[in-house]
């Protein structure tokens, strides 16, 4: 069985900038691991970089055995679905003219997955699974709290059925008290699908509650990997 | 970047070329037969056989096709040659330059006042270093040369009898021009200069320099030039307005100018006489612009580049939307009283006849109801600008996904005033309400087109796109679920506030006779009917010229609301960004003391 996502000499540059540089990981599926360190250092470009969203300038992405990084924006479409963002701004990933309902609605659609009978329940089921009561689905984004929203994105992101969800900075545009639940969330839907999680996070306390593994991140390169605690129930 | 440059460039050369090949193929693209015309024009007892027709035919070379016809008039043209006229027979050239000579002086006499405006406007600002130009600039740059040129008639020319009103023999009859040309010139490059001294004056170097005992002389100068070159290429803009206005401020004093030359050669498809004029017109607005560039970069020195001198944005004028509604409201409760009476019917026995309650506003020429007659040429007016409208809205969403070459266009676009245009397609297609909403569709999108590419951008850079790009949404889902509902509606609303703008350049066309004929009772029209009686009737000039005035201010109150808008939401958006990344770091900076 290969391995869920598989990283090897990623660099990005922009312009005569390296972003990242020659960086390399792995990640099994139930696993997180956590890329730790300061703002600039490379963590979002990596995180983008792995998307496909910005293609990188060099190395290998290999998503559940398959070598991304040389398919065309057209092969990718039908693979996209698979590895979901989570972005920092809950309001910026949201299309601010859209009810809260059709935003979820929007990856089924667009995934030729919509049916006009079991879709609406299926959107409430997304909205109830992220501790959202359904009835907020006739909302806009601008009349919810930041944790509802993200909240709303996380329903988004499980809608397109991912195996990898890359985090990047989730919790970080969020109060405080609204974190832990949103953190908790997390890991219950983990445990619940079996999803591999990449969460980008420069805070430490965060990332010893959540992560398995962490990598650190510095000036676009690796400078240290640990091993917080036992991987779950990934197999090595 | 350089590629949108380079894109913006070919595309300039492009229009600027597609112009040329128009004018230049206008004998072609006019499609009725000028034969005859020619025929008759030449000799009048000549029988139009078929011989005699083919003859002409191949003596104006318009049996040889576009091609040949193109390859010869320019080749002609690199050689001085204008062509001759098909009207008198004499050489173009002779009666072009005559045009132009005189056209120059008014040009001049006009730039003078528009000077002397701008400096009226200016000096206030400059001696107590705040301030602006004020809502009366900003009208006075959007009333049309044809309405004050028909203003100017009747007050100064007409009821006090101080000024000649037609002709061209001395200096005196050159002041009246000057005045209609010069006034919304000079408040548009007042208006520019006021509203961005400000800003200038409340600079750091100007309070180092006071305290260093510069003079205020000096300060001033100095803080004139710092704002002069990044407005200069707007003063190019108005120089391309002098010409446009010379066609309307010639016809409407009777001025022997290339203008009026250009007018009269379109109405009597004389056309190698206007493709003449038509061409010194545009090559007068070229070199204006030119000389523009020129002294733009003799201003900034070599040393300096645009980036340099950035500056703020001109300030728009402050508008409450009351003043917008309350001249909607007149112009509404007047247009719906007009409707509801009858345009057409003529009663000699009522001719001219002074405001009564049978006829609240008079009666023209002919016995009709001047009031009916305005309520119902708003209705045409009305349609035809949201027509032209909607088609530039068009034109402006779908260039707004391509900035480089919009830039291009507009460049061309705007340094061709909407009378030229329109004489231009009246030439070619006849005029007609239909030919003239399409010149003015042609120049009036670079605006909308602006306002697309920037909300294109703002909204291709949001992370949201990025989000839909995720969840494996083609490019074409993006395009019509995402980023055209977010740019139409705003373009849209943009779009509806220059309804009045684009009515009163339809209106300009109609005073020409370049665009609505009669009977219709469309505004600019009726202007121009009632120019004829203007001494025995004033009010039925008076109702449309208050009428298009009003439409003026409704344009210039609506664009400024728009405008004042548009500013406040991005504030707000600004705002809120900074709030939450406030928020963020605050949270950042109490996680690190944890």
């Amino acid at each position: 069985m290969p391995r869920l996502l598989e990283v090897r000499d990623l660099v990005v540059r922009y312009g005569p900038v390296t972003a990242v540089d020659r960086v390399s990981f792995s990640l099994e599926a139930g696993e997180t691991l956590a890329l730790n360190g300061p703002s600039g250092c490379g963590k979002s470009s990596t995180a983008l970089a792995v998307l496909q969203l910005r293609r990188p300038d060099g190395g290998e992405v290999g998503f559940e055995g398959r070598e991304l990084t040389t398919l065309t924006e057209r092969e990718l479409r039908p693979l996209r679905p698979r590895m979901q963002p989570v972005f920092q701004d809950p309001y910026g990933s949201l299309s601010p003219r859209h009810r809260i309902r059709d935003a979820v609605a929007e990856p089924l659609k667009v995934q030729g997955r919509w049916n006009a009978e079991t879709g609406p329940a299926r959107v409430a089921e997304l909205l109830d699974r992220v501790g959202l009561d359904p009835s907020y689905g006739d909302r806009h984004p601008h009349e919810l709290s930041g944790g509802q929203c993200q909240r709303a994105g996380i329903a988004r992101a499980l809608a397109s059925e991912p195996r990898l969800l890359v985090l990047d900075e989730p919790v970080s545009a969020l109060d405080p008290s609204v974190r832990a639940g949103v953190l908790n969330l997390l890991a219950d839907l983990q445990d619940e699908l079996g999803l591999g999680y990449l969460f980008i996070c420069h805070d430490r306390a965060v990332v010893r509650h959540f992560a398995d593994r962490v990598i650190e991140m510095r000036d676009g390169r690796i400078s240290s990997s640990q091993l917080r605690r036992s991987p779950g129930a990934a197999p090595r | 970047m350089k590629l949108r440059t380079r894109a913006a460039g070919a595309t300039r050369a492009l229009c600027l070329l597609a112009v040329l090949t128009t004018v230049g193929l206008l004998p072609w693209l006019s499609g009725r037969d000028p034969a005859l015309a020619v025929l008759r024009a030449r000799s009048a007892e000549q029988e139009p056989t078929e011989e005699a027709l083919d003859s002409v035919r191949q003596d104006l070379g318009l049996d040889a096709g576009p091609l040949s016809l193109l390859r010869n008039w320019a080749s002609d043209l690199l050689h001085g040659d204008l062509g001759t006229s098909w009207v008198s027979g004499t050489d173009v050239l002779p009666s072009v330059t005559a045009g132009l000579q005189v056209s120059l002086g008014l040009m001049g006499a006009a730039f003078a006042v528009a000077v002397l405006l701008a400096c009226a406007l200016v000096a206030p600002v400059l001696v107590r270093g705040r301030g602006s130009a004020g809502a009366w600039a900003a009208m006075a740059a959007a009333l049309p040369e044809f309405l004050l040129a028909t203003l100017a008639l009747l007050v100064c020319g007409v009821w006090l009898g101080w000024l000649p009103t037609s002709g061209w023999q001395g200096p005196e009859y050159m002041v009246l021009p000057a005045l209609a040309l010069g006034v919304p010139a000079g408040g548009l490059l007042g208006r520019l200069v006021a509203d961005a001294l400000p800003a200038v004056l409340d600079e750091r170097w100007v309070e180092l320099w006071r305290g260093a005992g510069v003079g205020r002389r000096t300060i001033s100068a100095a803080a004139l030039k710092r704002v002069l070159p990044p407005l200069v290429p707007q003063f190019g803009m108005v120089a391309v307005g002098l010409t446009g206005g010379a066609v309307a401020v010639e016809t409407v004093f009777a001025v022997p100018g290339i203008g009026r030359t250009a007018l009269g050669a379109a109405k009597s498809q004389d056309l190698p006489l206007l493709q003449g004029s038509v061409l010194s017109l545009l090559l007068l607005g070229l070199v204006a612009g030119a000389a523009a560039a020129l002294v733009r970069r003799r201003l900034l020195g070599p040393a300096l580049r645009d980036a340099g001198l950035s500056l703020p944005p001109v300030r728009p004028v402050r508008t409450h939307p009351v003043i917008p509604l309350t001249l909607l409201t007149v112009l509404t409760v007047t247009i719906g009283w007009g409707l509801l009476r009858d345009p057409y019917t003529v009663d000699t026995a009522a001719r001219l006849a002074a405001p009564s309650w049978s006829h609240p506003l008079g009666t023209d020429g002919l016995g009709r109801d001047v009031l009916a007659r305005l309520g119902h040429g708003a209705a045409p007016t009305v349609g035809t600008a949201a027509a032209v409208c909607l088609l530039s809205l068009l034109v402006a969403l779908a260039l707004g996904f391509l900035p480089g070459v919009a830039a291009g266009a507009a460049d061309i676009a705007n340094a061709l005033p909407p009378v030229i245009v329109g004489i231009l397609v009246a030439a070619a297609a006849g005029p007609g309400t239909g030919g003239a909403a399409l010149a003015v569709a042609l120049i009036s999108w670079p605006p909308l087109a602006a306002h697309a590419a920037a909300l294109v951008q703002e909204v291709r850079a949001s992370s949201f796109l990025t989000a839909q790009r995720a969840i494996g949404a083609s490019p074409s889902w993006i395009l019509t679920r995402h980023v055209l509902p977010s740019v139409a509606a705003p373009v849209a609303r943009h779009a509806l506030l220059r309804l009045p703008g684009i009515a009163l350049a339809l209106a300009s066309l109609g005073f020409l006779g370049l665009g609505a004929q009669p009977p219709a009772p469309e505004w600019g029209l009726l202007l121009d009917e009632s120019r004829a009686y203007v001494e025995r009737a004033p009010w039925a000039a008076l109702a449309p010229a208050v009428a298009l005035a009003l439409l003026a201010g409704l344009a210039v109150s609506g664009a400024a609301y728009a405008q004042g808008r548009r500013n406040i939401g991005r504030g707000t958006k600004k705002r809120v960004t900074k709030r939450v990344t406030k928020r963020v770091t605050k949270e950042k900076e109490a996680l690190v003391e944890v």
